[in-house]
């Protein structure tokens, strides 16, 4: 008896809430079907990386956000837009609990979101999961789009677009007869390569590189595969791209070549290795994420040459 | 001595001497030693010709038949072999002997054939220790060695307290459980560390898995003076084990000190082990197999195992290398993942026996 009472409540409750809503409201296509949301939301939470480079994009400053891999904050590289963030969890396991005392009116989250999330997540707010193949060319684009469309800013997120193509332009004009290039993470029993469709390399690719990972990263394994210090000669390139988590880039660099597979490499002979930070190249995305990398790409051009 | 033995011999003592005349039936100790010792000689040659990388073993085949001039003409294989596989089959050398060596005498000591210094947690209690050193900023190599070496004294000592407990001391396998309460705590702690401190976590993700690969030979040389300290006791102390192993009484009847040797042994494994763990990482199981190999061939005497275990530690180790370095291409499989999946049998087979032998 008591529960039917609860529930004819929560039900009433709900159809209070949702007569409530105002009437500017936008329709919105995700993974998981039509999500009716807010025109103008004020208290959003950001379940990814790339959600909150977007937020961050249009102007907007999320409530709550979600560590970066292996870090206890957001990234490094957005630090300074966020200010004092909550953060409410990890990439791979958020606290719905510290979502939902922030009482957001609207929740971005990752593409990759499970189901099980969703509908946990979808209970507190109405939350977008973009409906978009991970791994391709334009992925961060269209994810990028669809955040922007949720918060009333698509807009200012085309004009940050059209910014990056600007830039990948101008240092295409710079880089000449697409070197080869590669990006990898460090360990002393040899390289992790991380493969050409990631967002980091999409935009080397972009900006006039061949992304070159020797064949190593086995199709249905997108991310990454590690290659053994026999095996280094494979992404002796033209331009090595060194990625470190946490580690200052230069010392990374420097224990690097402590091995000797790794010194005799030509691309470390010549000095054409650029230590960059981990959590922009390889746990990262959005339009803030894509200038930054790419600064990142122009100042070593400029320097190296 | 002998005829003492004899007109004191309890029960144990005529199955340990018959396990010996057994052991004799076959061909003698020594025949089977020198061809293990070619064994390893041939599986230490494999280990330079086969590697994850483009060169194959037609190709180290030749640059080792001249190497000199392969400096030349092949400086790829000339690297490759002199600067990659040498040095990983000289780590494995020694890994090999030190976790064999170890394995054999905290059996001995304990008395009980499953003691192995992985799954006692010393392993466990050394990566613990270096864990904490690396959070606490120590990255010196040499620094490492003594504390993982440390790290596996407290292991050992847990060990040895959890063996003298009335009821677990007598049951090998109940030994063991206690050993992996131990090992996951430990495990748990060092786990705990890396999640909160993403620092450490970097340095030493690749140590925690077990591996020959990209380790330094250059570490070896700080090594060497433990390492021959553990080989001394070693010598000293076999006598002494093997009249340990026919009871108290008649080993204090022989003029020992239980005690005093029972201590010593537990230095020379916490040695021994911190030492292997510092270079390549924890790498279990080794400790199991090899002396049960050795047993197997030499019979119970504690003397004739640990000769044995010299050629089979490094013969275990090495070849569990190669097989790391094949399977994946162009990537490897940790060491430990290898030596895991070989003692893992051995270790049913040993408790799946009707009755587990008491050392």
């Amino acid at each position: 008896m008591t529960s039917l009472r609860r529930f004819c409540m929560t039900a009433t409750g709900i159809a209070a809430l949702s007569a409530t809503l105002p009437a500017s409201a936008t329709t919105l296509e995700t993974a998981f079907g039509s999500v009716e949301v807010d025109d103008d939301p004020s208290r959003v939470v950001t379940l990814y990386t790339g959600a909150l480079d977007t937020a961050l994009t249009t102007g907007m400053t999320p409530l709550g956000a979600v560590a970066t891999r292996g870090g206890d904050g957001v990234p490094a590289y957005l630090s300074d837009a966020t200010g004092d963030i909550s953060i409410v969890g990890t990439p791979r396991e958020t606290n719905i609990e510290a979502v939902a005392a922030l009482k957001p009116d609207l929740i971005l989250a990752s593409p990759q979101l499970s189901e099980s999330q969703y509908q946990l997540l979808s209970r507190i707010a109405p939350t977008v999961v973009p409906d978009v193949t991970p791994y391709q060319m334009d992925s961060w684009e269209q994810e990028a789009q669809v955040y922007g469309k949720a918060l009333g800013q698509l807009d200012a997120v085309n004009e940050a677009i059209d910014e990056v193509d600007a830039q990948t332009q101008a240092i295409r004009e710079d880089v000449a007869d697409s070197p080869t290039a590669s990006l990898i993470r460090w360990m002393p029993q040899g390289a992790i390569v991380m493969a050409p469709q990631i967002f980091s390399n999409t935009l080397l690719a972009r900006s006039g590189f061949t992304v070159d990972d020797g064949d190593t990263v086995k199709e249905g394994r997108p991310h990454s595969d590690p290659l053994s210090l026999e095996n280094l000669s494979k992404i002796d390139n033209d331009w090595l791209f060194l990625a470190t988590l946490n580690a200052e880039g230069d010392e990374a660099y420097q224990a690097a070549k402590q091995s000797p597979a790794f010194d005799r490499l030509d691309v470390v002979q010549q000095d054409h290795v650029i230590s960059v930070s981990g959590q922009l190249w390889t746990s990262a995305s959005g339009p803030m994420a894509a200038q930054a990398i790419l600064d990142d790409i122009d100042t070593a051009m400029h320097e190296m040459k | 001595m002998a005829s003492f033995i004899n007109r004191h011999a309890d029960s144990r003592v005529m199955r340990s001497l018959k396990a010996c005349r057994w052991s004799g039936a076959s061909p003698s100790p020594v025949v089977t030693w020198g061809l293990l010792m070619i064994l390893l000689a041939a599986i230490a040659l494999l280990s330079l010709l086969f590697g994850a990388g483009d060169v194959g073993p037609g190709r180290a085949w030749q640059a080792l038949s001249d190497f000199d001039a392969a400096a030349m003409h092949d400086s790829e294989a000339h690297f490759v072999i002199g600067e990659l596989r040498l040095p990983r089959l000289g780590i494995g050398l020694v890994v090999g002997i030190a976790l064999g060596i170890a394995g054999a005498l905290l059996q001995a000591v304990t008395r009980n054939p499953l003691a192995e210094p992985g799954l006692l947690g010393v392993s466990a209690g050394s990566a613990f220790a270096v864990t904490l050193a690396i959070l606490w900023g120590a990255d010196a190599a040499t620094l490492r060695i003594s504390v993982a070496q440390l790290g596996a004294l407290g292991g050992c000592l847990c060990v040895l307290a959890a063996a003298r407990l009335q009821g677990i001391g007598n049951d090998p396998v109940r030994l063991i459980l206690a050993g992996a309460i131990l090992s996951g705590l430990l495990h748990s702690l060092s786990s705990l560390i890396l999640l909160f401190d993403q620092y450490t976590a970097d340095e030493i993700r690749f140590w925690v898995v077990g591996s020959l690969a990209g380790r330094d030979a250059t570490d070896l040389m700080p090594l060497a003076p433990s390492l021959a300290l553990a080989a001394l006791l070693t010598v000293i102390l076999a006598r002494p084990l093997a009249a340990l192993a026919l009871g108290e009484h008649v080993a204090i009847g022989l003029g020992h000190h239980p005690r005093v040797v029972r201590l010593l042994v537990i230095v020379v494994v916490a040695l021994l082990v911190g030492g292997a763990t510092a270079i390549a990482g924890p790498v279990t199981f080794v400790g199991l197999v090899v002396p049960f190999a050795a047993r197997a061939l030499a019979g119970p005497d504690i003397r004739r195992t640990l000769w044995f275990c010299l050629p089979l530690g490094p013969i275990v180790v090495v070849s569990a290398d190669i097989v790391s370095r094949l399977v994946v291409p162009p990537s490897e499989l940790p060491l430990g993942v290898i030596t895991a999946l070989i003692g893992a049998p051995v270790l049913i087979a040993v408790v799946r026996r009707r009755r587990l032998p008491m050392l």
